[in-house]
Parts: structure tokens; C-alpha cells; sequence
């Protein structure tokens, strides 16, 4: 059924493919810049993924401004404005992010600061509150997962408040996302799975949540088909090429649909455990998807059931027996997945403790990803499926 | 003269639209204070809110706005207005915020159709968020409830005396605070 209404936006170029990262000095050019400041992180820098972005440079008309690898695990205010500091002082002219969901949200950071001529980042909390003209700014993924590349919003932490504020306007988009395998072949299988799962939980609560709209459900769609087909694979053959670019492919049409359709009580859970217990965010998406299906079936059966579909579930009659087959496509990916690598089935095997449940599930109801999820979830209910996942 | 009269229609039906969102404001901020006042679940939900905090609700970009205030264990109806807001809930434009305050599109609803933006901390949103669905609950007809709540609320015969008694204190409430 078609919504009453609904907004999609998505103005990212994209290159995806063997090579892509070359095009970045070019690529640049025609956003008009030709001195770039690049951040990144010591993982980054550790695994040899600069490799390819400098190598990219060495037979162009332009050189990098600056490199900023020290981006921290959980991005904060201090860095952003360090960085937006070094960028004016280094007379650059563009920002490009190599790395994880932090480093492109830091770069995400640093453009508003930036472009909005300010320091105080907590201006620009909440939604639609930038109005500037942002600096031209490509995004490289080292994961295939947050979908950071192709999504609207930030989450930096302000560790002056000790609280993460959370920024969400269509400036935000970077202007170029480039998809390359080679920036992806080195990823341990854990992390691979953590994130692939990151992936199928963007899609599948884009794909059943109240936001729901044609032009997103189809890139939800083309997301989960390419995770039931290359995620497992990805794992068990890091170098195999086609599933790395299949993999970071369903990422970017992930965080296409979820950066318009949003996320459900699925990520307001994870977010929780991760805030309470240091669960990672994929780990913890991995764990409680199938439970927050599971939680939404009677809500929305045929949305399930055509999930179940891509999932690779025989077709039934019965709607919601098909939907609670789909469930059970997810348990059987995640129980492969942990066979392959250890990925974690329950929050104890996670490291959270029982006691922390309560903390978890308090802090959830208050995460904006609830707005979006079809059924309603009160603190009793949250518990409730924190237990039934613990 | 046709030009005139397209113009006056006009002018006429924004003018509508932006009476019945001060109104609704209005009955908004003051059921605010008497669900606070009355309802336990509302007294349990605004318990953990930071003493003082402000919440301006309102429509995009020239009001009305109405603003509320956590003091000690109840909210405070400061009236029409932005009153330097700690977090803004507010609707892109009229016809939004008249879908929503007349029943025709729920809260869940207006968020999934991008009809509203959020300034500030995102939490306290949700808090209240939950705290507006409880006024909804004591201001809205069961009719409407029940087309825009994701889950209609069950009110037990306690809980509609209340509603009773909020419902029989608002008109002279809003016929005093709309006077002033």
C-alpha cells in the first residue's frame, strides 16, 4: 500500500567498483577543489587502506592538504573543531573521509562546523537546523555496513555535556561516495559480519517501518537479496572481490532506505546496549533483529513476508506463517555467521550482564528510532525482548 | 476584482488555519497542566524531566507557538509563544499542524511523513512525545484515538472520570488563558 505521503532524497554520486578509489583527484576537480583534507583513523592507516587514496594522487594536479588520522572510536566535539582548525590553517579546500561510520561522521562534523562558521556544534542538534552551503566532501567506506556514505545524519559526542547529539539535514550527504573493494579486502570476518548485519537490519526495519515509501522499500529490497547472497560468502572468503563489492553495494542501498525511512526498535535497543554495555552496534543489531521481527509480525505480516522472500523462504499462503519463516531465514544466517566467525546469537555471549538489562531497556524508549517501528514498545515490552535475547 | 477575491480566499483560509492551531496550542499547553495536576501516569512520565526545562511546540515559519515548563512536579503552561525553549517541537507548516491537531494524522504519523522537525536533544523528544500522547489521550475523542494511536489507549471508568474532569476544566481554562 501506498503511504498518504512521503519526502526521498538522495543526492550522492556514486562510484562503485574495482579501481574507484583513482577517480577521487578527478572527482574532486569537479567539485572545484584540489586540496583536500583527508581524515582517517589509526586502523585505517594500520591496515594499508591509505594505500590506494595516496597512490590515487600520485599522477594527479593536485597533492593532499592534510591527512588527519587520529580520529577517535566515538567522535566527539573537540576533534571536530581540531580538525575544522587544521583545515582553515592548511588553506584546504575539500574534505574527504576514509574509514568507518565515526570517521565519516566526524568529516560530517566538520563540514557543519565549517560551512556553518561556528564551533559550537550543539546548535545544529536535531533535524534540519543546517542551512549553509557545505564544502565539497567525499566519502571513502573501509565498512560495509553503517551506510554512512549515503545517509543525512551525525552522531558526534559532546564530551563537555557527556551526551551524543545526533544531527540530521539533507546537507549532510557528501557529495561523492566511493565504493572500492580494495578498501574492504582486509576486513577481518567478525567485523565483516557485524557490519553485513548492521546492513540487513538498516534494510529490513527501512523496509517494514512506518516510514516506508516505494522508492526506499526498493532499495531495502535490492539491499537484503544482496546480503542473503554475499554476506556468508564475504565472511568465509574476505578476498572473494565480488562479494566484497556485493556486500558494500547492499551497505550503500541500506543506508539509502534507512536514511529515508529510518530505523525501529530494533536499532533503539542496539543503540542502548551499546551505549549501556559497549555491545557494537552490528553485533547488537545481529542479536535482536530476528526478535524485533518477531515483535512486529502481527503489526505488519506482509511487509515480513516479502522480506522472507528475499531471504530466500519458499512462498506460503498463510501471510504471517511466511513472515515467521523469515524470522527463522535471519536466526539461520546469524547461526552461520557465528559458526564462521563467532558473531555473538545472545547478549550474554556480548557482554552484557542481566543487570544491565533494565538500563538497556529504560534508555531505549527514549531513542527517536522507536517513532518509526510499526508496533508500539513500552519499557515493560523492551525488557521483555531484552530477556528473550539475553 | 477576481484577482481580489482569490487573494482575500486566501488570506481567509491561512487566517483559519492559524486560529485553529492557536486554539489547539492553547488547549495543548493547558491540558499539559491539568494531566500533570490529575493524571498519574503523566505525574510517573515527567518525574525524570530536568527541573526547568522548556518545551516550545508550534508551526513553522511564523507560529503560533506555545511553550510549557517542568516546575517541581508538574508542568506549567507559559502561553502562546516561544519563551527561550530548551527543545522545539515544531510543524513544517500550517496545513501539518492542522492535520495534526484536528485528529486527522496522528503523532507517529506526522513524524513518518516528515511533517515535523525536531530542535534539540533528540531523548527529551521522545520523553515528550510521550508525555503529548498522554495529553492526546484525555483531549482527543476515543473516535480519533483510535484512527491515530498506534496502540488506542484503554481508559479504565477512573481514568475516564478523569478525563471528565479535565475535559470540564479546560473550556473555562481556555476562555481565561485565551483572554489574555
Amino acid at each position: 500500500m501506498l503511504p498518504k505521503y512521503y519526502e526521498f532524497s538522495c543526492p550522492v554520486k556514486i562510484l562503485s567498483g574495482r579501481k574507484a578509489v583513482a577517480n577521487l583527484p578527478h572527482e574532486l576537480s569537479q567539485l572545484g577543489a584540489s586540496k583536500p583534507l583527508v581524515i582517517t583513523d589509526k586502523g585505517v592507516v594500520a591496515a594499508k587502506l591509505m594505500g590506494p587514496v595516496e597512490a590515487a594522487f600520485a599522477d594527479a594536479e593536485m597533492s593532499i592538504g592534510y591527512l588527519f588520522e587520529d580520529t577517535p572510536v566515538d567522535s566527539s566535539n573537540h576533534v571536530v573543531n581540531q580538525v575544522a582548525k587544521l583545515y582553515r590553517d592548511k588553506g584546504c579546500d575539500a574534505l574527504v573521509a576514509v574509514g568507518g561510520g565515526s570517521v565519516l561522521d566526524t568529516a560530517k562534523g566538520v563540514n557543519i562546523v565549517l560551512s556553518e562558521q561556528t564551533d559550537d556544534l550543539l546548535k545544529f542538534q536535531g533535524v534540519d537546523r543546517i542551512t549553509a552551503t557545505m564544502q565539497p566532501f567525499i566519502a571513502i567506506p573501509t565498512t560495509a555496513g553503517t551506510g554512512s556514505e549515503v545517509t543525512a545524519a551525525a552522531v558526534i559526542k559532546n564530551v563537555d555535556l557527556g551526551a551524543k547529539m545526533a544531527m540530521v539535514s539533507t546537507r549532510l550527504y557528501p557529495h561523492v561516495a566511493i565504493v572500492d573493494p580494495a578498501m574492504m579486502i582486509t576486513m577481518p570476518p567478525r567485523i565483516t559480519a557485524a557490519t553485513g548485519m548492521d546492513a540487513l537490519t538498516h534494510a529490513c526495519e527501512a523496509y517494514y517501518g512506518l516510514q516506508k515509501n516505494p522508492v526506499s522499500d526498493a532499495f531495502a529490497a535490492a539491499a537484503i537479496k544482496l546480503i542473503h547472497q554475499y554476506l556468508a560468502e564475504a565472511v568465509e572468503h574476505g578476498d572473494h572481490e565480488d562479494a566484497r563489492v556485493g556486500m558494500a553495494n547492499a551497505a550503500l542501498l541500506a543506508g539509502i532506505a534507512f536514511s529515508n525511512s529510518m530505523v525501529g526498535m530494533v536499532h533503539a535497543l542496539a543503540h542502548s546496549a551499546g551505549a549501556t554495555a559497549h555491545v557494537p552496534h552490528g553485533v547488537a543489531n545481529a542479536i535482536l533483529l530476528p526478535y524485533g521481527m518477531e515483535y512486529n509480525v502481527a503489526k505488519v505480516p506482509d511487509s515480513l513476508a516479502e522480506i522472507a522472500g528475499m531471504l530466500g523462504v519458499t512462498p506460503q499462503l498463510d501471510k504471517t506463517e511466511m513472515a515467521r519463516k523469515g524470522v527463522e531465514a535471519v536466526r539461520s544466517l546469524t547461526a552461520t555467521l557465528n559458526a564462521l566467525c563467532g558473531l555473538p546469537l545472545k547478549l550474554s555471549d556480548a557482554g552484557v550482564k542481566a543487570e544491565q538489562l533494565e538500563s538497556i531497556a529504560k534508555l531505549s524508549i527514549n531513542d527517536g528510532s522507536l517513532t518509526y517501528n510499526p508496533e508500539e514498545m513500552d519499557y515493560q515490552e523492551a525488557l521483555a525482548v531484552l530477556k528473550q535475547a539475553f | 476584482m477576481t484577482m481580489d477575491l482569490k487573494a482575500m480566499k486566501l488570506k481567509a483560509a491561512t487566517g483559519l488555519k492559524r486560529t485553529t492551531s492557536h486554539i489547539s496550542l492553547l488547549a495543548l499547553g493547558i491540558t499539559f497542566e491539568l494531566t500533570s495536576r490529575y493524571v498519574p501516569e503523566m505525574q510517573q512520565e515527567i518525574a525524570d524531566w530536568e527541573e526547568g526545562r522548556r518545551v516550545t511546540i508550534g508551526v513553522l515559519p511564523n507560529g503560533p507557538y506555545m511553550t510549557i515548563q517542568k516546575n517541581g512536579d508538574r508542568i506549567d503552561y507559559l502561553g502562546i509563544g516561544k519563551h527561550e525553549p530548551h527543545l522545539s517541537i515544531l510543524f513544517k507548516n500550517l496545513d501539518s499542524a492542522v492535520m495534526i491537531f484536528t485528529g486527522m494524522l496522528g503523532a507517529p504519523a506526522a513524524v513518518a511523513e516528515n511533517r515535523v522537525c525536531i530542535h534539540g536533544d533528540n531523548a527529551k523528544a521522545m520523553e515528550v512525545t510521550r508525555a503529548m500522547a498522554i495529553v492526546q489521550t484525555y483531549l482527543f475523542p476515543g473516535l480519533i484515538l483510535n484512527k491515530t494511536f498506534k496502540r488506542p489507549p484503554k481508559l479504565t471508568s477512573s481514568q475516564l472520570a478523569t478525563k471528565a474532569k479535565i475535559m470540564g476544566l479546560l473550556t473555562p481554562m481556555l476562555v481565561a488563558k485565551g483572554m489574555k
